[in-house]
């Protein structure tokens, strides 16, 4: 009888324990940190077309070409703008420093023929007129932000998490974000900005996205700013992965001659 | 010779049009056409400027080299048609190194409104500071290689054909002119540096973009681009008096050795230049030297800082020029302080620009105050909408106290 008792409890504690990992609940944090560390090859260059707006529906188009590398202690990024006309030869480089030192930026301007370093500071200016800040466009690291799981939902037949994210940062330029992240691929279906004043401010969609070279990859996307009733529409195309871009693709010599 | 100029301009246009004839297709062209209108506001209100511009670029690139050639077209309505070329070059490209050989604009050092190292392209003052930096920059007949060793550059280039600086004529508002105590006569046989080896000039650039700064290293072996007055005079030799003054414009070699640098330090960014110019002729009211120049070496520099606050741009630099072993009357002065103020925001999304950019004269106190307004209608299509207002009685811009003006630039880029 004791060895049943003893063998029962036994079944008992490591069905507990077996069943205590299932059962544990995915924080928002992890679902945010896996976002962040999602695989994204080495490199990855494309085209980019924006498209600006507003609410008259009066539309700007710009063109670029970009390329990025990612690196262990840095990532680069370099852009060579080529439409509209008046901006056709600038080219602008991001170094991004995973140590969290600030990024080191630098614009070439060709009616000026100078590299000129700029300051990052402005994280929160909009990126050639368009609805996304810079800070929109790149990677930002879950913790600078504390991640709640809202619930789980179904959006556009995608299950998804949604996860609300507040700033750590006091004066920031968002209260707080809320995203839709699918569970298959970690992409962020849907990511909603609220202003100071805790109202909403952008709404960002994922349009089109699919593997790339065997990477989940964002191929068009929608950036609308519901108080001002102006959206740009980003559509990347073209876009390749892992083609081994040289270093020697970010540098003074890539920004002066446009190549 | 006008026709001959438009023919050969329309014979470029066509050649490159029609390029895949010669086997040179996927040609880029860009360019604008520009109406500036600008009115004076003292007196009548005279218009300063009325000039109708087209401003061509044909580019064509490939992997292994390029050519461009920027064609330009200046229609004023007080002076005739002037036609020229802004830059024609060919691009050779190698894995390490780069050539560039033709008319070309080359720029170097990190002052903004302001020439410290950047001397190899001369400028056009015809209109004294006010046009825009790529029309102040004349193109320069050079060979320049670039060549790369990682994040860095190494340059060298040779321009076989000194060019001066281009000054406004002699009935211009913005010919600064000199004062003479006589009526001179002008003697020109030594005002021109004819084109030969031993006339020509070379500079070398070293230049680096790190993730602490940038450092740029120049060097030059050049003509300065403004002209030496020397002066000989005549006296009455009874009355000592001065009765004549024959003036001789020359230019001279100066030796050129400076560098730059930009660094961030939290969200600011640092920038700094200076450049040592060996032999350098001023000016000097001295019964030592007779001819009315001296040879000093001269130092030129700058300290500036960017900045954002709340969108807008802020940038500032002081300027300082200094004569190294001193002497009095000589006509600048020892030291020259210039400071300089710019600010500037957009609205609606890049469409409204707000601009204010002053050149402060701290030894005269004296100023030049630009505030603009830009006005982007759909792409490429701009109009700008700004005022010069000199403040002050002498000194670089006092003493065009006379010249405020408002103007508007209507632009279409294509």
């Amino acid at each position: 009888m004791k060895k049943t008792h003893a063998a029962l409890f036994l079944s008992l504690l490591l069905t507990i324990f077996m069943i205590q990992p299932l059962s544990a609940e995915i924080t928002g944090k992890q679902i945010m940190e896996d976002v962040y560390n999602k695989p994204t090859g080495d490199d990855m260059q494309g085209e980019l077309t924006m498209t600006l707006t507003n609410k008259q529906g009066e539309s700007r188009v710009r063109t670029l070409k970009q390329y990025i590398k990612y690196g262990d202690e840095v990532d680069k990024k370099i852009m060579f703008f080529q439409a509209p006309a008046d901006v056709r030869g600038t080219s602008f480089m991001n170094w991004s420093y995973a140590d969290g030192r600030d990024d080191d930026q630098w614009i070439y301007l060709p009616a000026l023929k100078r590299t000129k370093r700029i300051s990052s500071d402005g994280k929160s200016d909009y990126f050639m007129g368009s609805d996304f800040t810079y800070d929109d466009l790149g990677d930002r690291h879950p913790d600078e932000d504390t991640h709640t799981l809202l619930r789980e939902e179904t959006l556009e037949g995608k299950t998804c998490w949604v996860v609300e994210s507040i700033p750590k940062e006091e004066d920031y330029m968002y209260s707080k974000t809320i995203t839709w992240v699918m569970k298959d691929n970690y992409l962020g279906l849907r990511r909603e900005f609220y202003d100071e004043d805790g109202d909403l401010l952008k709404i960002l969609t994922i349009k089109k996205f699919d593997q790339i070279d065997g990477f989940w990859t964002i191929l068009e996307t929608e950036m609308k700013n519901v108080q001002k009733d102006h959206k740009t529409n980003m559509a990347f195309n073209n876009v390749q992965i892992n083609r081994g871009i040289p270093d020697r693709r970010f540098t003074e010599r890539s920004m002066t001659l446009g190549r | 010779m006008l026709i001959r100029k438009m023919k050969y301009i329309i014979l470029v246009g066509l050649i490159m049009i029609n390029g895949s004839v010669y086997g040179m297709d996927n040609i880029y062209i860009s360019g604008y056409a520009r109406n500036y209108t600008g009115m004076l506001l003292e007196g009548d209100r005279d218009f300063s400027i009325i000039q109708n511009t087209l401003d061509l670029n044909f580019e064509k690139k490939s992997m292994k080299g390029g050519l461009l050639v920027n064609p330009y077209l200046y229609h004023t309505f007080d002076s005739n048609l002037e036609i020229g070329l802004r830059e024609a070059y060919l691009d050779l490209f190698f894995d390490n190194f780069d050539l560039r050989i033709g008319k070309q604009q080359i720029i170097q050092g990190k002052a903004e409104g302001a020439f410290i190292t950047d001397v190899v392209s001369p400028k056009d003052l015809q209109e004294f500071l006010l046009p825009d930096f790529d029309e102040i920059r004349m193109g320069v007949t050079a060979f320049k290689i670039n060549a790369y060793h990682g994040n860095s550059t190494y340059e060298a280039v040779w321009v076989p054909v000194f060019t001066p600086t281009r000054m406004p004529d002699a009935t211009s508002i913005w010919n600064p002119g000199m004062d003479y105590p006589v009526q001179p006569v002008f003697d020109y046989s030594t005002s021109d540096v004819p084109a030969r080896l031993e006339n020509s000039e070379a500079f070398i650039r070293y230049s680096t973009l790190t993730s602490r700064f940038d450092l740029e290293l120049v060097g030059g072996y050049m003509f300065y681009d403004d002209p030496v007055m020397h002066m000989t005079k005549e006296f009455n030799p009874v009355t000592q008096q001065l009765t004549g003054l024959t003036v001789r414009p020359e230019y001279h070699r100066v030796t050129l050795g400076g560098g730059s640098v930009s660094l961030p330090v939290g969200s600011i960014i640092l920038r700094g230049e200076s450049g040592f110019y060996s032999g350098r002729y001023f000016q000097i009211e001295s019964p030592a030297y007779p001819g009315a120049t001296v040879k000093k070496n001269f130092l030129h520099s700058m300290a500036g800082l960017d900045f954002n606050v709340r969108g807008i741009i802020f940038s500032s630099q002081i300027i300082q020029e200094y004569i190294l072993d001193y002497e009095s009357g000589i006509l600048n002065d020892e030291f020259d302080h210039t400071l300089t103020f710019l600010a500037k925001k957009d609205f609606l999304q890049e469409k409204l620009w707000l601009e204010l950019f002053i050149y402060t004269g701290l030894n005269e106190g004296d100023a030049l105050i630009r505030p603009k307004i830009s006005y982007s209608f759909t792409d490429g299509f701009d109009i700008l909408l700004g005022s010069n207002i000199f403040a002050g009685d002498a000194g670089r811009f006092g003493r065009f106290d006379d010249n405020d003006m408002i103007y508007a630039k209507i632009k279409y880029y294509f």
